[in-house]
């Protein structure tokens, strides 16, 4: 008898948005090997795919997403050597958080609720976080006796500074959301009843927005957090040349000039 | 001459070389380097052309062989066709030739992309030399001339690995000029070449020739070659063009005289 594959990530494209929801609520949304899989193969699509405009990477039920399944790594799935460890972080884990930070569309985290160990590094590897106030981040590696992983140690000392960053991973303590908020680390706080409905809001936002533009706005991002500040503006002014040729750049002028002589009449 | 492998565009003094096959990737086969060898011939003859830009196009530069061509060959038809000897006219094409790189230069890709002069390459290009993979190693140039720009280190671990490397790493390593926005790559390559198409052209020759004499030569051969050239300038009227015009606060004139 075959087995059904269980569904530990699931996709829906509506509207030019593309929601990716981690579907394990009973374990907090875990990442397990099979995770793994699904969640590569989701935001592979969701690059890909020409009708998604805009990504939203978010939990069901409590969390967002309570990091590696520790339970699975004990029971040795796939795990069993340091090596695995760290095959897993190269092999799969880097390819997913480069996509998700470098993909050219805007990917916004729904933060449910807390964000651990690999899900704060999902949640940080998105452009955009809206999050309600019960949610958290967590660098929970120095509790059991890891260094950070997934991406944080670039991700957070840039969103949050190097103070912040190390306090999370000498201490192994919560970032609180009004904290993180307060940071600027989390853009949007509200409410956990009108979460999707804020999210919704704002994806659909950004899905009407010229694509060439957007794709620019995160081109010109990745390009220059590698670069200097010469090198960033030369990007820039090539990016810029392109996207003035482009249709985008003259149909907004012309709304906006249709804008102007509406608001003289 | 038509091609149907190539595309050639001359928009004097610029001439644009696109490998155009782009259902195998711009795979090299023989019929393709036979006539991009041919076509860079003719350009080097034509005194209207002064750089020229070459490039696989939006997607691709070109990733490698013609593997399928060559999987059941042996030593003595390898050796008794020397593909890779053919490429004398691009590694030793006179005027300033500059790479156009989107997608992968892989392979015999890559070293073509080396033996241009320049390389400007898009923000997705990757670079690499997986022949190892196969049993192979590089033919066409990649053992000696990755050293040579990147260093020993840096040319081991493409041999060695197989595993290409990203544009901005590439331009790291000194073989990539300017990484840009890639659909914007073939322009700049261009403009680089109209840049460089204003020279006057005896003296872009002369440099050129004098950069690629420092991987071949010891230092005071180098030297004394480029004190040669440097006199022989003397000879051309540009030369007398460029210093009256620099003088008289103008813009030169270069003939190529």
């Amino acid at each position: 008898m075959a087995t059904e594959v269980e569904v530990h990530v699931h996709v829906q494209t509506h509207d030019g948005i593309g929601l990716i929801r981690l579907n394990r609520p009973e374990k907090m949304n875990a990442i397990g090997a099979l995770t793994r899989q699904q969640l590569a193969e989701a935001i592979k699509q969701a690059e890909r795919d020409e009708a998604v405009r805009v990504v939203v990477l978010t939990g069901s039920g409590r969390a967002f997403c309570s990091g590696a399944d520790v339970t699975e790594m004990v029971q040795g799935a796939g795990m069993r050597t340091p090596e695995d460890v760290g095959n897993v972080l190269r092999n799969e884990y880097m390819p997913m958080l480069t996509r998700l930070r470098t993909m050219p569309k805007p990917v916004i985290a729904a933060m449910n609720g807390p964000a651990i160990g690999i899900g704060a590094s999902f949640a940080l590897a998105c452009d955009i976080r809206i999050a309600t106030p019960e949610s958290y981040l967590l660098e929970a590696f120095v509790n059991i006796g890891l260094a950070p992983d997934g991406g944080v140690s670039w991700l957070l000392p840039r969103l949050a500074g190097t103070g912040i960053a190390y306090e999370m991973f000498f201490t192994g303590k919560p970032l609180s959301a009004a904290d993180a908020h307060r940071l600027g680390v989390i853009n949007r706080l509200v409410p956990a009843d009108r979460l999707e409905q804020e999210v919704r809001e704002l994806a659909g936002q950004l899905a009407a927005q010229p694509r060439g533009a957007l794709a620019g706005a995160k081109r010109a991002v990745t390009h220059a957090l590698e670069s200097t500040f010469e090198q960033a503006l030369e990007f820039e002014s090539y990016l810029q040349e392109a996207q003035a040729a482009s249709p985008e750049f003259a149909e907004g002028v012309q709304n906006f000039l249709a804008r102007r002589k509406a608001k003289q009449a | 001459m038509a091609y149907e492998h190539i595309l050639v565009e001359i928009e004097t003094p610029i001439a644009t070389v696109t490998l155009n096959r782009p259902k195998v990737l711009n795979a090299l086969s023989p019929d393709l380097i036979h006539e991009l060898t041919s076509a860079l011939a003719d350009l080097d003859a034509d005194e209207s052309v002064r750089a020229v830009v070459l490039t696989g196009g939006q997607k691709v530069f070109a990733a490698g062989a013609d593997i399928g061509d060559m999987a059941d060959r042996s030593a003595v038809d390898q050796l008794s066709r020397d593909q890779t000897g053919r490429w004398a006219p691009l590694a030793g094409f006179s005027k300033p030739l500059i790479a156009a790189v989107n997608g992968y230069a892989l392979g015999g890709g890559c070293e073509v992309a080396l033996m241009c002069d320049m390389i400007v390459a898009g923000e997705t290009a990757r670079f690499g030399q997986p022949e190892i993979n196969l049993g192979i190693i590089p033919g066409a140039g990649g053992t000696q001339r990755w050293p040579r720009s990147a260093g020993k280190y840096a040319a081991m671990e493409v041999m060695l690995t197989g595993a290409p490397v990203t544009a901005q790493r590439a331009c790291e390593l000194g073989i990539v000029n300017k990484v840009v926005p890639a659909e914007m790559t073939i322009t700049i390559a261009k403009r680089l070449a109209r840049q460089i198409a204003e020279k006057p052209p005896l003296a872009a020759r002369m440099a050129k020739e004098a950069v690629l004499k420092a991987f071949e030569a010891p230092l005071a051969e180098g030297l004394a070659s480029e004190r040669k050239s440097f006199y022989f300038l003397f000879a051309t009227e540009d030369q007398k063009e460029g210093m009256h015009a620099f003088l008289e606060k103008r813009k030169g004139v270069f003939k190529g005289r």
